[in-house]
Protein backbone atom coordinates (compact mmCIF):
# COMPACT_ATOMS: atom_id res chain seq x y z
CA UNK A 1 0.00 0.00 0.00
CA UNK A 2 1.21 3.26 -1.17
CA UNK A 3 0.72 6.75 0.56
CA UNK A 4 0.48 9.18 -2.80
CA UNK A 5 0.51 12.52 -3.57
CA UNK A 6 2.77 13.50 -0.58
CA UNK A 7 3.29 16.84 -0.82
CA UNK A 8 7.58 16.32 0.47
CA UNK A 9 8.74 17.14 -2.93
CA UNK A 10 11.98 18.15 -2.37
CA UNK A 11 12.97 15.22 -0.41
CA UNK A 12 13.29 11.05 -1.60
CA UNK A 13 10.53 9.68 -3.82
CA UNK A 14 7.25 9.21 -1.31
CA UNK A 15 7.24 6.78 0.97
CA UNK A 16 4.78 4.18 1.40
CA UNK A 17 3.20 3.22 4.39
CA UNK A 18 0.40 0.29 5.70
CA UNK A 19 -2.00 0.94 7.65
CA UNK A 20 -2.28 -0.49 11.39
CA UNK A 21 1.59 -1.00 10.84
CA UNK A 22 3.65 -0.21 14.01
CA UNK A 23 6.68 -0.48 12.02
CA UNK A 24 5.49 2.27 8.91
CA UNK A 25 4.09 4.17 11.77
CA UNK A 26 7.15 4.89 13.40
CA UNK A 27 9.26 5.26 9.68
CA UNK A 28 6.13 7.82 9.27
CA UNK A 29 7.02 9.47 12.65
CA UNK A 30 10.61 9.77 11.77
CA UNK A 31 10.14 11.16 8.69
CA UNK A 32 7.76 13.47 9.36
CA UNK A 33 8.29 14.55 12.50
CA UNK A 34 10.17 17.98 11.96
CA UNK A 35 7.83 18.99 9.69
CA UNK A 36 4.78 18.56 11.81
CA UNK A 37 6.76 19.97 14.51
CA UNK A 38 7.44 23.39 12.56
CA UNK A 39 3.83 23.71 11.56
CA UNK A 40 2.92 23.48 15.24
CA UNK A 41 5.49 26.15 16.43
CA UNK A 42 3.91 28.76 14.28
CA UNK A 43 0.64 27.85 15.68
CA UNK A 44 0.59 27.32 19.54
CA UNK A 45 2.39 29.65 22.51
CA UNK A 46 6.23 28.21 21.81
CA UNK A 47 8.42 25.40 21.21
CA UNK A 48 8.00 23.22 24.31
CA UNK A 49 4.17 23.63 23.23
CA UNK A 50 4.82 22.83 20.18
CA UNK A 51 6.64 19.73 21.06
CA UNK A 52 4.18 18.43 23.31
CA UNK A 53 1.59 19.25 20.91
CA UNK A 54 3.35 17.10 17.80
CA UNK A 55 3.67 13.82 20.36
CA UNK A 56 -0.42 14.63 20.73
CA UNK A 57 -0.24 14.28 17.05
CA UNK A 58 0.72 11.33 17.05
CA UNK A 59 -0.71 9.47 19.76
CA UNK A 60 -3.66 10.58 17.99
CA UNK A 61 -2.66 9.68 14.53
CA UNK A 62 -1.82 6.23 15.93
CA UNK A 63 -5.03 5.30 17.27
CA UNK A 64 -6.40 5.62 13.83
CA UNK A 65 -3.51 4.79 12.08
CA UNK A 66 -5.59 1.33 10.56
CA UNK A 67 -8.24 3.56 9.03
CA UNK A 68 -5.99 6.16 7.93
CA UNK A 69 -6.23 5.36 3.79
CA UNK A 70 -3.28 4.70 1.47
CA UNK A 71 -4.97 7.07 -0.67
CA UNK A 72 -4.34 10.06 0.73
CA UNK A 73 -1.05 11.68 1.55
CA UNK A 74 0.13 10.73 5.24
CA UNK A 75 1.35 13.89 6.11
CA UNK A 76 -1.17 16.03 5.18
CA UNK A 77 -3.37 13.69 7.42
CA UNK A 78 -0.77 14.26 10.21
CA UNK A 79 -1.16 17.94 9.14
CA UNK A 80 -4.81 18.18 9.57
CA UNK A 81 -4.43 15.87 13.26
CA UNK A 82 -1.81 18.82 13.97
CA UNK A 83 -3.74 22.07 13.67
CA UNK A 84 -6.92 20.10 15.20
CA UNK A 85 -4.78 19.03 18.17
CA UNK A 86 -2.88 22.93 17.90
CA UNK A 87 -6.86 24.39 17.60
CA UNK A 88 -7.25 22.57 21.04
CA UNK A 89 -4.32 23.47 22.87
CA UNK A 90 -5.60 27.00 22.08
CA UNK A 91 -8.61 26.77 24.03
CA UNK A 92 -7.22 25.10 26.62
CA UNK A 93 -4.45 28.25 26.61
CA UNK A 94 -6.72 30.64 27.15
CA UNK A 95 -8.05 28.81 30.07
CA UNK A 96 -4.30 28.46 31.77
CA UNK A 97 -3.59 32.19 31.15
CA UNK A 98 -6.99 33.23 32.67
CA UNK A 99 -5.72 30.76 35.34
CA UNK A 100 -1.84 32.44 35.30
CA UNK A 101 -3.31 35.89 35.46
CA UNK A 102 -4.71 35.22 38.66
CA UNK A 103 -2.59 34.13 40.20
CA UNK A 104 0.45 36.32 39.33
CA UNK A 105 -2.36 39.53 40.41
CA UNK A 106 0.32 41.57 42.55
CA UNK A 107 3.49 39.65 41.18
CA UNK A 108 5.79 41.09 38.70
CA UNK A 109 5.56 39.70 35.58
CA UNK A 110 8.52 36.87 34.72
CA UNK A 111 10.95 38.02 31.87
CA UNK A 112 11.64 36.78 28.40
CA UNK A 113 12.28 33.40 28.07
CA UNK A 114 15.72 33.63 26.18
CA UNK A 115 15.44 30.62 24.12
CA UNK A 116 12.25 31.88 22.61
CA UNK A 117 13.63 35.00 21.67
CA UNK A 118 14.90 33.67 18.29
CA UNK A 119 11.80 32.37 17.23
CA UNK A 120 10.18 35.24 18.43
CA UNK A 121 9.81 37.52 15.25
CA UNK A 122 7.22 39.82 14.77
CA UNK A 123 6.04 38.28 11.53
CA UNK A 124 5.45 34.64 13.82
CA UNK A 125 3.92 36.69 16.85
CA UNK A 126 1.47 38.01 14.20
CA UNK A 127 0.49 34.94 13.09
CA UNK A 128 0.06 33.08 16.19
CA UNK A 129 -2.52 35.57 16.94
CA UNK A 130 -4.59 34.79 13.88
CA UNK A 131 -7.18 32.30 13.77
CA UNK A 132 -5.55 28.90 14.37
CA UNK A 133 -7.02 27.06 10.40
CA UNK A 134 -5.39 30.87 8.70
CA UNK A 135 -2.60 30.65 10.52
CA UNK A 136 -2.28 27.09 9.26
CA UNK A 137 -3.17 27.63 5.90
CA UNK A 138 -0.44 30.18 5.72
CA UNK A 139 2.23 27.13 6.74
CA UNK A 140 1.45 24.94 4.21
CA UNK A 141 1.22 27.17 1.93
CA UNK A 142 4.10 29.63 1.90
CA UNK A 143 6.50 26.76 4.06
CA UNK A 144 5.57 23.56 3.19
CA UNK A 145 5.01 24.25 -0.48
CA UNK A 146 1.22 22.91 -0.73
CA UNK A 147 -0.90 23.92 -3.41
CA UNK A 148 -4.41 25.02 -2.43
CA UNK A 149 -5.91 21.88 -3.55
CA UNK A 150 -3.47 19.70 -1.30
CA UNK A 151 -4.60 22.16 1.55
CA UNK A 152 -7.97 21.35 0.51
CA UNK A 153 -7.32 18.13 0.60
CA UNK A 154 -5.51 18.13 4.01
CA UNK A 155 -8.32 19.80 5.94
CA UNK A 156 -11.14 18.29 4.45
CA UNK A 157 -12.19 21.82 3.23
CA UNK A 158 -13.32 22.90 -0.13
CA UNK A 159 -10.42 24.96 -2.38
CA UNK A 160 -12.59 28.24 -2.03
CA UNK A 161 -12.45 27.90 2.03
CA UNK A 162 -8.61 27.61 1.04
CA UNK A 163 -8.03 30.69 -0.56
CA UNK A 164 -10.76 32.62 1.75
CA UNK A 165 -8.29 31.84 4.61
CA UNK A 166 -5.20 32.83 3.00
CA UNK A 167 -6.60 36.12 1.97
CA UNK A 168 -8.48 36.53 5.19
CA UNK A 169 -5.01 35.56 7.34
CA UNK A 170 -2.80 38.13 4.21
CA UNK A 171 -4.99 41.02 4.87
CA UNK A 172 -4.51 40.62 8.95
CA UNK A 173 -0.88 40.51 8.81
CA UNK A 174 -1.12 43.07 6.18
CA UNK A 175 -2.89 45.44 8.91
CA UNK A 176 -1.12 44.30 11.89
CA UNK A 177 2.65 44.72 10.35
CA UNK A 178 1.76 47.62 8.12
CA UNK A 179 2.64 46.47 5.11
CA UNK B 1 4.22 37.31 -5.35
CA UNK B 2 3.80 39.98 -2.94
CA UNK B 3 5.92 41.40 -0.58
CA UNK B 4 4.14 39.69 2.29
CA UNK B 5 4.34 36.17 0.62
CA UNK B 6 7.76 36.45 0.37
CA UNK B 7 8.72 38.29 3.79
CA UNK B 8 6.50 35.31 4.83
CA UNK B 9 8.49 32.59 3.37
CA UNK B 10 11.34 33.90 4.16
CA UNK B 11 10.74 34.19 8.37
CA UNK B 12 8.94 30.89 8.41
CA UNK B 13 12.29 29.72 6.82
CA UNK B 14 14.47 31.62 8.94
CA UNK B 15 12.39 30.38 12.01
CA UNK B 16 11.34 26.52 10.90
CA UNK B 17 14.09 25.78 9.02
CA UNK B 18 16.81 25.02 12.17
CA UNK B 19 13.89 23.40 13.33
CA UNK B 20 13.47 21.17 10.67
CA UNK B 21 17.01 20.69 9.84
CA UNK B 22 17.91 19.00 13.80
CA UNK B 23 20.08 15.90 14.05
CA UNK B 24 17.59 14.48 16.95
CA UNK B 25 13.85 13.56 16.84
CA UNK B 26 12.54 12.98 20.34
CA UNK B 27 11.20 9.70 20.51
CA UNK B 28 7.59 8.83 20.01
CA UNK B 29 5.66 9.06 23.28
CA UNK B 30 4.14 5.77 24.53
CA UNK B 31 0.15 5.94 23.13
CA UNK B 32 -1.32 6.39 26.55
CA UNK B 33 -4.50 4.33 27.15
CA UNK B 34 -7.33 6.18 26.16
CA UNK B 35 -9.71 3.68 27.87
CA UNK B 36 -7.74 4.36 31.02
CA UNK B 37 -7.28 8.41 30.16
CA UNK B 38 -10.85 8.17 29.50
CA UNK B 39 -11.68 6.37 33.07
CA UNK B 40 -9.86 8.90 34.54
CA UNK B 41 -11.84 12.19 32.82
CA UNK B 42 -15.11 10.00 33.00
CA UNK B 43 -14.38 8.87 36.54
CA UNK B 44 -13.81 12.36 37.71
CA UNK B 45 -16.60 13.51 35.74
CA UNK B 46 -18.49 10.67 37.14
CA UNK B 47 -17.97 11.64 40.72
CA UNK B 48 -18.70 15.22 40.72
CA UNK B 49 -21.78 14.27 39.06
CA UNK B 50 -22.54 11.82 41.97
CA UNK B 51 -21.66 14.33 44.70
CA UNK B 52 -24.25 16.95 42.84
CA UNK B 53 -26.76 14.30 42.62
CA UNK B 54 -25.64 13.06 46.01
CA UNK B 55 -25.86 16.48 47.37
CA UNK B 56 -29.01 17.11 45.84
CA UNK B 57 -30.96 14.19 47.04
CA UNK B 58 -29.48 15.08 50.60
CA UNK B 59 -30.96 18.48 50.12
CA UNK B 60 -34.20 17.52 48.83
CA UNK B 61 -34.68 14.66 51.95
CA UNK B 62 -33.18 17.13 54.58
CA UNK B 63 -36.49 19.68 53.36
CA UNK B 64 -38.28 16.61 53.10
CA UNK B 65 -37.65 15.44 56.66
CA UNK B 66 -37.35 19.18 58.02
CA UNK B 67 -41.18 19.71 56.48
CA UNK B 68 -42.28 16.27 57.84
CA UNK B 69 -40.53 17.40 61.13
CA UNK B 70 -42.47 20.83 61.11
CA UNK B 71 -45.55 19.39 59.86
CA UNK B 72 -45.70 16.52 61.39
CA UNK B 73 -46.45 15.14 57.55
CA UNK B 74 -44.95 14.81 53.65
CA UNK B 75 -48.57 16.84 52.78
CA UNK B 76 -48.89 19.26 55.86
CA UNK B 77 -52.09 20.46 54.81
CA UNK B 78 -53.62 17.29 54.50
CA UNK B 79 -52.29 15.91 57.29
CA UNK B 80 -52.78 18.97 59.62
CA UNK B 81 -56.11 19.37 59.21
CA UNK B 82 -56.54 15.41 59.92
CA UNK B 83 -54.69 14.86 63.02
CA UNK B 84 -56.40 18.67 64.24
CA UNK B 85 -59.75 17.28 63.40
CA UNK B 86 -58.70 13.67 65.11
CA UNK B 87 -57.52 15.40 68.11
CA UNK B 88 -60.63 17.19 68.45
CA UNK B 89 -62.12 13.70 68.69
CA UNK B 90 -59.84 12.49 70.80
CA UNK B 91 -60.57 14.79 73.31
CA UNK B 92 -64.46 14.63 73.25
CA UNK B 93 -63.67 10.97 74.28
CA UNK B 94 -61.59 11.85 76.88
CA UNK B 95 -64.86 12.63 78.42
CA UNK B 96 -65.50 8.99 79.05
CA UNK B 97 -63.18 8.76 81.40
CA UNK B 98 -59.91 7.81 79.57
CA UNK B 99 -56.67 9.26 80.44
CA UNK B 100 -55.06 11.97 77.68
CA UNK B 101 -54.98 11.51 74.15
CA UNK B 102 -51.71 10.15 73.48
CA UNK B 103 -52.84 6.17 72.81
CA UNK B 104 -55.37 7.37 70.58
CA UNK B 105 -53.64 10.13 67.65
CA UNK B 106 -50.51 8.09 68.08
CA UNK B 107 -53.06 5.12 66.71
CA UNK B 108 -54.02 7.89 63.95
CA UNK B 109 -50.11 8.30 63.28
CA UNK B 110 -49.52 5.35 62.82
CA UNK B 111 -51.73 5.21 59.54
CA UNK B 112 -49.81 7.72 58.35
CA UNK B 113 -46.61 5.39 58.02
CA UNK B 114 -44.01 4.54 60.05
CA UNK B 115 -41.40 6.01 57.50
CA UNK B 116 -42.28 9.56 58.71
CA UNK B 117 -42.67 8.95 62.02
CA UNK B 118 -39.60 7.31 62.07
CA UNK B 119 -38.01 10.27 60.36
CA UNK B 120 -39.79 12.23 63.02
CA UNK B 121 -38.86 10.69 65.78
CA UNK B 122 -34.68 10.12 64.96
CA UNK B 123 -34.33 14.06 64.54
CA UNK B 124 -36.43 15.15 67.72
CA UNK B 125 -38.99 16.41 65.64
CA UNK B 126 -41.62 15.31 68.09
CA UNK B 127 -40.78 16.89 71.00
CA UNK B 128 -39.99 20.33 68.72
CA UNK B 129 -43.52 20.13 67.79
CA UNK B 130 -45.22 19.22 70.34
CA UNK B 131 -43.72 22.21 71.87
CA UNK B 132 -44.62 24.33 69.49
CA UNK B 133 -48.23 23.09 68.63
CA UNK B 134 -49.52 21.71 71.61
CA UNK B 135 -52.56 23.90 71.27
CA UNK B 136 -52.86 22.99 67.77
CA UNK B 137 -51.89 20.16 66.18
CA UNK B 138 -51.08 17.42 68.82
CA UNK B 139 -50.50 15.38 65.20
CA UNK B 140 -46.85 15.86 65.60
CA UNK B 141 -47.32 14.73 69.19
CA UNK B 142 -48.64 11.39 67.85
CA UNK B 143 -45.44 11.29 65.28
CA UNK B 144 -42.77 12.32 68.57
CA UNK B 145 -44.10 10.84 71.56
CA UNK B 146 -42.42 13.48 73.80
CA UNK B 147 -45.08 16.19 72.82
CA UNK B 148 -47.82 13.99 72.59
CA UNK B 149 -47.19 13.57 75.73
CA UNK B 150 -47.26 17.21 76.32
CA UNK B 151 -50.33 17.71 74.46
CA UNK B 152 -51.41 14.87 76.91
CA UNK B 153 -50.31 16.50 79.93
CA UNK B 154 -52.02 19.35 79.17
CA UNK B 155 -55.27 17.59 78.46
CA UNK B 156 -54.64 16.03 81.87
CA UNK B 157 -54.92 19.12 83.62
CA UNK B 158 -58.70 18.98 82.48
CA UNK B 159 -59.56 17.07 85.30
CA UNK B 160 -57.27 18.02 88.36
CA UNK B 161 -57.33 14.44 89.38
CA UNK B 162 -54.98 13.05 86.95
CA UNK B 163 -52.29 15.24 87.59
CA UNK B 164 -49.17 13.65 88.14
CA UNK B 165 -50.84 10.49 86.95
CA UNK B 166 -48.08 8.38 84.46
CA UNK B 167 -49.19 6.36 81.69
CA UNK B 168 -46.94 3.39 81.69
CA UNK B 169 -45.58 4.58 78.02
CA UNK B 170 -45.21 8.05 78.98
CA UNK B 171 -41.53 9.33 79.11
CA UNK B 172 -40.68 10.47 82.32
CA UNK B 173 -40.55 13.70 82.01
CA UNK B 174 -44.46 13.81 81.45
CA UNK B 175 -44.37 13.60 85.01
CA UNK B 176 -42.47 16.58 86.07
CA UNK B 177 -44.70 19.07 83.93
CA UNK B 178 -46.96 21.38 85.90
CA UNK B 179 -49.45 23.19 83.44
CA UNK B 180 -51.64 25.28 85.28
CA UNK B 181 -55.72 23.88 84.43
CA UNK B 182 -56.90 25.78 81.50
CA UNK B 183 -60.59 26.03 82.91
Amino acid sequence: MQSIDDPVKDGPAPETYAPGSEVDFDRLYRNTYRRILGTLITLVRDRATAEDCAQETYERAFRKWKEWRPEASAEAWLHRIAINVAISDRRHQQLRQAGELVRRLGRPAPGPDPAMVAERSDLIKAMKRLPTRQAAALVLRHYHGYSNREIAAALGIPEQTVASRLAAARRQLQAVLGH
Amino acid sequence: MSDLERELESELHRVLDPVTAMSTIPPRRAPARRSAVRALLGGAGAALSLKLLTGVAAAAAAVTVAGAATTGSINPADWGQQVSQHVSDCKKALADGQHGIGDCVSSFASQHGQVVASDARHHGQGSGNGDENTKGNGSSGGHGGNSNANDHARDKTKDPSTTGEREPTDPPIQTTVNVPPQR
